[in-house]
């Protein structure tokens, strides 16, 4: 699946297998990405009939009105469990970090402008290192702000079009056609970002299950991570000695 | 042409000869006596008797002798007095007459004189008993009218609802097509309202003071569409079913989206298009192919422009393009619907920066962002997969000429060791 082998493991000499990992994500956040993903195959699925229309195969899965109203509810539950786990997500996450309880590492900095260039630069041959990663590299902050905004305007515009009686009590009318059309091609682009992008950078490039088991290899910490593990062993040297010199080995 | 017609005569002629004998063998054959009542001018033989009327046992004069005379009549059995007389002109300038038919023809069964006596309950039974005969020269229109909404009516036991000649006319059966094309004429045209209209007066009179309506009778502009542009003339379909509605918007389409038309009076021919493309006509539409009789809730054209009584836009009372109409219009679907809420929908205009600008530069925006981000994940991606074989390719070179140089050196190589090493080449 992957193009880069599993290269972290090692044998010992008597053969057992040693793998230190890190933890990466919290059994919270792993649920979270879990109802990510259903909720938004099912808004794809219910979907993409609905934007397809004219399409012979969405004519035959929406044949008829009482069809037509099936999936558009199901749509509805879906978004309504989206914008629950949206909601949850961030003030969950703001009431984490004002407590000094979460890292600021998903916040965008200008390292990763410098590391975005350096990558770039990398991938021209114009030099042969990649960036020293965070917590998070560039390309994973992307991923995630990204599909914040696009979270953001997909729940903002499919309100819009779902309540435009209310909507129009207070905004002009013409923000329910463009609402609309922002609704419909938004979901293109947020189909196009997750398989290309995010599906390439999990998958394709190497297989990273750390959002479903939570943690990631030493291995892949040092090689994709570089600056965190180094932060991390860092911090583990200060405390425990005989760890660090066992690291470093 | 006059070549082509002789042509035509000689093997319509023949035809007729070899149906003569067809019938007398069956006849023969079947030990059937020659029935004396069935006419000689019957089905195939139809056109060859236009062109050479066959002699008749009784003339027209004949029939006029009587029912030439005004005041002849006779009583029918529910009391009821039915009118025998014939203005000798009005069979005489129908497009049968002129084209010679006898009376005979299509009353067939009064072949000798003094004929038969004739018998009917009341007038429409009267009617009902002679229309039946239009089939004999006119079967593609009889089975047309089979399927319409009026025979619907009529076998549903309505005895009032119209059968041929309470819109042809009996006797005074005019010419509407153009011979040479087979198009209606413009004075058919105008013809046909009022022909509705004998039954149907009340939509009649709303049509009157349409925006069809108005311009066919007061202007006599026979662009606009008549009864039966819409409704079909013999197979008139039952407007108020679910299909009917499901289908609409198509007949509107057939004129309003012709540009031959539609130019003329500058009115715009992408209203079906941009119905479509909207709220209302997209759910319209897609059940078409699978569900034409699907129930819809989602207005067509009509529920919004009208039925028969359909306004000009401007008009001050109904048309569309005045605000407060509109408004009144989506109240009627969406009660609470304020004054914001018609420009939720695109009134038929494809968003331009002057019509809807928002939807327009929304548009333009996704117009450019989808090529750019398709484009610059794919280039981007297929530079890392690039990068990334090419990488894992040299490492693993590297890999074997360590392992190479290890074997050299060290009969039981340190798997850890050979790891660490190999990742710091890669990071070189």
């Amino acid at each position: 699946m992957s193009l880069e082998m599993n290269q972290d493991t090692r044998l010992e000499s008597n053969g057992v297998r040693l793998e230190r990992t890190y933890q990466r994500f919290m059994l919270g956040q792993r649920w979270e990405h879990a109802l990510l993903i259903l909720s938004v195959t099912v808004l794809l699925l219910t979907g993409l009939p609905q934007k397809y229309r004219a399409a012979m195969w969405s004519q035959q899965i929406l044949a008829t009105p009482e069809r037509l109203d099936l999936i558009r509810q199901i749509h509805h539950i879906a978004a309504i469990v989206l914008i629950i786990e949206v909601v949850y997500h961030l003030f969950h996450n703001l009431y984490l970090l004002f407590g000094r309880r979460l890292p600021e590492d998903i916040f965008p900095t200008w390292q990763d402008v410098r590391d975005a260039w350096q990558m770039f630069k990398y991938l021209l041959f114009l030099t042969k290192e990649k960036p020293a990663a965070g917590k998070y590299n560039f390309e994973q902050k992307f991923t995630y702000w990204f599909i914040f905004l696009i979270l953001g305007m997909m729940g903002l515009t499919g309100l819009i079009i779902w309540f435009p009686l209310v909507v129009t009590n207070f905004l002009p009318g013409g923000i329910v056609p463009a609402a609309k059309l922002t609704h419909s091609t938004e979901a293109i682009v947020t189909a196009i970002f997750i398989i290309i992008w995010h599906f390439y950078h999990v998958h394709i490039e190497r297989l990273n299950l750390s959002i479903f088991t939570g943690r990631l290899s030493e291995q892949e910490m040092r090689k994709y991570h570089a600056a965190e593990y180094a932060h991390l062993t860092v911090e583990v040297r200060d405390t425990t000695e005989e760890e660090s010199g066992r690291d470093a080995s | 042409m006059h070549h082509s017609r002789a042509i035509m005569r000689t093997l319509f002629g023949a035809l007729a000869v070899l149906f003569a004998i067809w019938s007398l063998v069956v006849s023969v054959v079947s030990a059937a006596p020659f029935s004396q009542d069935v006419e000689p001018t019957q089905g195939a033989s139809e056109s060859a008797q236009e062109e050479t009327p066959i002699n008749l046992s009784i003339g027209d004069d004949t029939c006029l002798e009587c029912h030439g005379q005004p005041g002849l009549t006779m009583e029918l059995e529910n009391g009821e007095v039915l009118d025998l007389f014939v203005p000798p002109q009005e069979h005489a300038g129908s497009v049968h007459g002129e084209k010679g038919y006898a009376c005979v023809q299509c009353h067939t069964t009064v072949g000798d004189y003094p004929h038969t006596k004739f018998s009917a309950l009341d007038q429409r039974d009267v009617t009902l008993q002679l229309n039946a005969v239009c089939q004999r020269c006119h079967p593609g229109e009889f089975e047309l009218t089979q399927d319409s909404a009026h025979a619907t009516a009529f076998n549903a036991g309505n005895h009032e609802a119209a059968v041929c000649s309470d819109c042809h006319t009996a006797h005074d059966v005019r010419r509407l097509t153009n011979p040479d094309t087979g198009e209606l004429t413009p004075d058919a045209r105008l013809w046909i309202p009022q022909t509705c209209a004998r039954c149907h007066s009340a939509i009649y009179n709303k049509y009157l003071d349409s925006v069809h309506g108005a311009t066919l009778i007061g202007t006599e502009n026979t662009d606009v569409p008549t009864c039966i542009d819409c409704h079909g003339v013999h197979n008139i379909e039952d407007p108020t079913t679910a299909a009917f509605r499901l289908n609409s918007p198509q007949i509107c389409a057939n004129c309003h989206t012709n540009p031959e038309i539609m130019d003329k009076y500058g009115v715009s021919t992408n209203v079906l298009n941009t119905y479509v493309a909207d709220f209302h006509g997209t759910s319209v539409v897609l059940f078409e192919p699978e569900t034409p009789d699907a129930e819809i809730n989602k207005p067509v054209c009509f529920d919004c422009h009208g039925v028969h009584e359909i306004a000009w836009v401007d008009d001050p009372i109904k048309g569309l393009h005045v605000r407060q109409n509109l408004l009144t219009r989506c109240q009627v679907c969406h009660p609470d619907a304020t004054d914001n809420f018609p420009d939720a929908w695109l009134s038929h205009y494809i968003p331009s920066p002057d019509n809807n600008a928002l939807v327009y530069y929304v548009d333009l925006f996704y117009k450019i962002l989808i090529p750019v981000v398709i484009g610059g994940m794919a280039v981007l991606v297929s530079m890392d997969a690039g990068r990334t074989l090419l990488d894992r390719y040299r490492s693993r070179k590297v890999k074997e000429q360590v392992e190479l140089v290890e074997d050299v050196k060290q009969p039981l190589p340190d798997q850890s060791k050979s790891g660490a090493e190999e990742s710091e080449v890669e990071h070189e």
